[in-house]
């Protein structure tokens, strides 16, 4: 297994900590830490189900409205009076409906991804915008904001479930026939099927993963405030998509590992926050943004154009036997 | 299967257009009977004229598309060609054509980085250029600072986006004609174009046949930035402006129109009529909705409905043709060979269930979310005999879904109410700041008698308004003012300068007038925050150990603005003081603070009541500076309906304006009245 992008990143990630070390060592203070963790941590849960639509091949441009409209709807059936855990599975058993509507239109109807999912995320924002004419979700219940909790046990609670389900997803790719399946089934369908795995079936679960943690990242986002903006996730599927891309896997599907994708997600979510300590202007943060994916995944090129000459070889092989 | 004579349908149409042909003529046939104004000649030309940028992109994504890539960063080309160019013009003196040609140049260059990245270093074109989306549209944020904006083009120029041929064609129109017809010729008419398509069927085939894959890729990036920087002109001589925000988010639009188009986004399919076909139905359903006076929001969804169900209906079409080939065994999920009944099953019951899940939540959270407001959809479409004596004031807000703007609704449609006038709300939905000027050339092509416009890029909108005047149609300007011959009266809530001295004021008096402070904005390129900052900055002056340490951008989300101030209060532990100048901004660094245990921080800023009542209740916001919006959107209707029926003559000073009273006019303004400070004392008076 290739293992290049997650060492390119590992350096990525060692020079920005290097210069903060230098330059802003108050970057590494534990509520400095602890802050960016929770900030990035619907990213992270995400980009997990996001890793898993992109190794089969697909990819889910609707997740940033999923987010909003799930983030709303865990408001609403908090303030209806379900308890609060009975709220957050209600809220992944929506997310995890809304994905499995991409996921069938994907992998039953065979409509391409993009296609489903561009369609998905402008009706999916409009409709919320229209429904709630940008009201936000206010008077949550008492029991709502941190479980009921104090900050720091929730905190703590959301971190160790978050750590829990990394570790599962990095287990159960690498060694569970489930996890593998998403490898077989993108990078050669065919194969995956004559080894007995239902390509549609495996994408219908990706998308439908996808949906249930988007679901779950929005609750847990959700119970760090005290009301809901209907307008949350503006951008968030190009914040995972990048995250999940420059941690390496393969936008053809079928390579790629959760460390990556983790690396990823923590390169690009200190980035921002390290600028503000070094103290460069807002005004420029988007461009060393876009300099820094550009440089991160040009780092390894040279192994990437072989994987396309090896994947170009055997595009080439299938297409004489098809032929 | 090549021996067969293709029939006619599929000689013109290869990728089934035809559909498209017949969802343009369906949305014709309703909106000629819905919309007002909708079937006329000034419309036809409108919705070109409209289109064009859009349509620019789109064309020159569609090669693109077909050899299997794609270009996210069209869109930022545009938007750093555009200040590029203003760059050029106005502060390196070049001549227009020398500018444009800047411009045009530095397309190329932004093509070729892509083409590099994407054929030398063999990076994956969506990785490349999502980078290139951010870094294109950070260095126009960076080298503007997110807040010039060139205007005063002269006029030859902006009759480039304005003007008309002999009084009927838009003057773009020819320009993009000349587009179409060049990848028109290259798509389809070269060996180039026949590459393409063998690129995008198969990469490996087409090098193993010979050809070089690099050089026809590499063009079609390198003409797409070319192109997106021609849109870029087109675009500025249309809104009259240059800034830093042109074309944003028109990347996934033009995608929208190729992929609805028939392109397949996995190469190899696709035809540039197809494109145009996509890029007009999107667009007249658009103008269509706007002079029917429907919700802006059901484009999203309709959209979204037409993109899968044509998607889905072309492959179902396709597919009895190849199931007469025995079922071929390389059978994969992208390119599936054939569509099952089953497939198709799935398919109607998957959007079925769509349609009733949206139908479902819409009904509940409406009345889960709004159970008292159940009158507001009544009280837009009044359900008497459309009354032609009503006068019709269509009224806009900067962007629709902001709560600031929900609540002045509110006391616009009361007003409507009360003076028995029929209100048209509709507005942006996003950021992109040539949306306004959309709206309002729909509602000059239906016709309403007065139009009431918050403002959002004053240069831009200014020369629509004028249009708008010169048809008769009476202009208010509202919460944030045009040029003044642009529009009869201004209704002032407050000045940007009686804006930022109250926020600068009531935050010295705060902090004692000494200390640091930090602001949390909403976008770095929005124009009336910007103007705030301005006054704010000037009024710093009078308070010398008052020091402003950073400006943060929370992008409009809370989320955002949350992370960014945990971030500014650990890296400026001194500051005293947080103050938010967009509605979000306060309640987001209120929430940032509390959780940070610290007492000795100030929150204050310019935001909406209702949102900071519990922060301010538990000490964590001690001020929040606004306006009354009801009575704003209740004042600006009223002024609207008396000014329509003449009651309001030239050079009066004064008019009752129902609950409000008696109400001052000065000059060509309508004076609400001073920004009001909210605090523990007085906020709980307030529901907006």
């Amino acid at each position: 297994m290739r293992r290049g992008r997650e060492v390119a990143l590992a350096l990525a990630i060692l020079a920005v900590a290097a210069v903060m070390a230098l330059g802003a060592p108050g970057f590494f203070r534990f509520e400095n830490q602890r802050d960016l963790v929770m900030a990035n941590m619907p990213v992270a849960i995400v980009a997990l189900g996001m890793t898993l639509v992109i190794l089969t091949g697909q990819i889910d441009i609707s997740v940033g409205s999923q987010f909003a409209v799930l983030s709303v709807a865990a408001g609403v059936l908090a303030k209806s009076g379900l308890p609060t855990p009975a709220a957050a599975v209600a809220t992944c058993l929506a997310g995890a409906l809304a994905g499995a509507l991409n996921g069938a239109l994907v992998a039953y109807a065979r409509i391409p991804s993009i296609v489903v999912t561009l369609a998905t995320m402008v009706a999916l924002r409009d409709g919320l915008r229209w429904v709630t004419q940008g009201a936000w979700v206010q008077d949550l219940p008492p029991g709502f904001q941190w479980f009921g909790q104090s900050q720091a046990s929730s905190e703590a609670l959301t971190f160790g479930a978050v750590v829990l389900l990394v570790a599962a997803f990095a287990w159960g790719l690498g060694n569970l026939a489930a996890g593998r399946a998403f490898y077989a089934a993108g990078s050669n369908p065919e194969a995956a099927r004559l080894a007995g795995i239902d390509p549609a079936r495996v994408v219908f679960a990706a998308f439908t993963i996808t949906g249930a943690l988007t679901g779950l990242a929005a609750f847990a986002n959700a119970v760090r405030f005290s009301q809901i903006p209907s307008n949350a996730g503006l951008g968030l599927e190009l914040q995972v998509i990048a995250a999940v891309i420059v941690g390496g896997v393969a936008v053809t599907g079928g390579q790629g590992s959760v460390a990556g994708v983790l690396e990823g997600v923590i390169l690009l979510g200190m980035i921002g926050p390290a600028l503000i300590f070094l103290n460069i202007s807002a005004y420029w943060e988007r461009a060393i943004q876009g300099a820094i994916i550009l440089a991160a995944v040009a780092l390894d090129h040279g192994k990437a154009t072989r994987a396309l000459r090896r994947a170009d070889a055997a595009a080439l092989e299938n297409h004489a036997q098809r032929a | 299967m090549l021996s067969e004579r293709r029939p006619w349908r599929e000689a013109w149409f290869p990728n089934g257009e035809w559909m498209l042909l017949v969802v343009l003529a369906v949305e014709i046939a309703v909106f000629s009977a819905i919309g007002k104004n909708f079937f006329t000649w000034a419309n036809l030309s409108e919705v070109i004229r409209l289109s064009v940028e859009l349509g620019l992109l789109a064309v020159a994504l569609s090669p693109v598309i077909l050899t299997g890539g794609i270009d996210l960063s069209v869109g930022s080309m545009m938007g750093l060609a555009a200040v590029v160019f203003g760059a050029a013009w106005r502060d390196g003196h070049f001549s227009i054509p020398a500018a444009a040609a800047t411009a045009l140049v530095l397309g190329a260059a932004g093509g070729s980085l892509n083409a590099l990245l994407i054929t030398r270093f063999g990076i994956p074109p969506i990785i490349v250029t999502l980078g290139t989306y951010s870094l294109f549209r950070g260095i126009a944020e960076g080298i503007t600072r997110g807040a010039v904006n060139y205007s005063g083009f002269p006029a030859p120029f902006l009759r480039l986006g304005q003007g008309y041929w002999w009084g009927v064609a838009p003057v773009q129109l020819p320009l993009f004609l000349l587009v179409v017809a060049g990848y028109a010729l290259l798509q389809h008419r070269s060996t180039l174009g026949r590459k393409l398509y063998a690129i995008g069927f198969s990469a490996a085939g087409a090098r193993y046949a010979g050809i070089r894959v690099e050089r026809p890729v590499a063009l079609v990036y390198v003409l797409s930035g070319l192109v997106s920087s021609l849109a870029a002109i087109i675009y500025v001589a249309h809104l009259g402006q240059a800034k830093s925000d042109a074309g944003t988010g028109y990347e996934l639009a033009a995608i929208t129109a190729v992929v609805l188009g028939g392109t397949s986004v996995f190469g190899g399919r696709g035809t540039i009529w197809g494109t145009l076909a996509g890029l007009f139905s999107i667009s007249v359903l658009q103008d269509g909705l706007r002079l029917a006076a429907l919700p802006s929001e059901l484009t999203g969804v309709l959209t979204g409905a037409v993109l899968v169900l044509t998607i889905a209906l072309g492959r179902a079409r396709r597919a009895p043709r190849r199931a007469r080939q025995p079922a071929p065994s390389d059978a994969t999920i992208e390119e599936a060979p054939e569509m099952r009944n089953t497939q198709l099953a799935v398919l109607c019951a998957a959007v079925l269930a769509g349609s009733l899940i949206v139908a479902g939540t819409n009904i509940w959270l409406v009345h889960s979310l709004r159970p008292a407001d159940a009158v507001t959809g009544a009280a837009l479409m009044p359900a008497g005999p459309p009354a032609s004596h009503r006068p019709v004031i269509a009224m806009m807000p900067k962007a629709k879904g902001d709560p600031y703007f929900v609540s002045c609704r509110e006391g616009a449609e009361e007003a409507a109410r009360e003076t028995g006038a029929d209100l048209i709300w509709d507005g942006p939905t996003g950021l992109d700041p040539a949306r306004q000027n959309e709206v309002v050339e729909g509602w000059i092509t239906r016709r309403v008698d007065a139009i009431a416009v918050s403002v959002e890029n004053s240069a831009g909108i200014s020369t629509v308004l004028r249009k708008a005047r010169e048809r008769g149609i009476r202009v208010l300007t509202w919460d944030a003012d045009a040029a003044p011959d642009a529009r009869d009266y201004f209704v002032n809530q407050a000045t940007p300068q009686g804006i930022g001295f109250t926020l600068t004021d009531e935050a010295a008096r705060l902090m004692g007038g000494q200390g640091e402070f930090a602001i949390i904005t909403g976008a770095l390129s929005a124009a009336n925050q910007n103007a705030w900052l301005g006054f704010i900055k000037e009024r710093l002056a009078q308070y010398p150990r008052m020091k402003l340490v950073t400006i943060r951008p929370s992008d409009d989300d809370r989320d955002k603005g949350f992370a960014e101030t945990q971030t500014v209060l650990k890296v400026y532990p001194q500051v005293k003081l947080i103050m938010g100048i967009a509605t979000s901004s306060v309640p987001a660094a209120a929430e940032a603070v509390r959780q940070s245990g610290r007492k000795d921080v100030f929150v204050m800023g310019l935001s909406l009541p209702n949102l900071n009542k519990p922060y301010v209740h538990q000490g964590v916001v001690q001020a929040v500076v606004l306006w009354n919006t009801k009575d704003l959107g209740y004042l600006t209707v009223y002024a609207a309906a008396l000014l329509v029926r003449g009651q309001i003559p030239p050079g009066a000073t004064g008019f009752e304006a129902g609950r409000l009273g008696a109400i001052e006019i000065r000059g060509d303004q309508i004076l609400l009245g001073k920004p009001v400070i909210f605090n523990k004392e007085n906020i709980d008076r307030f529901n907006f």
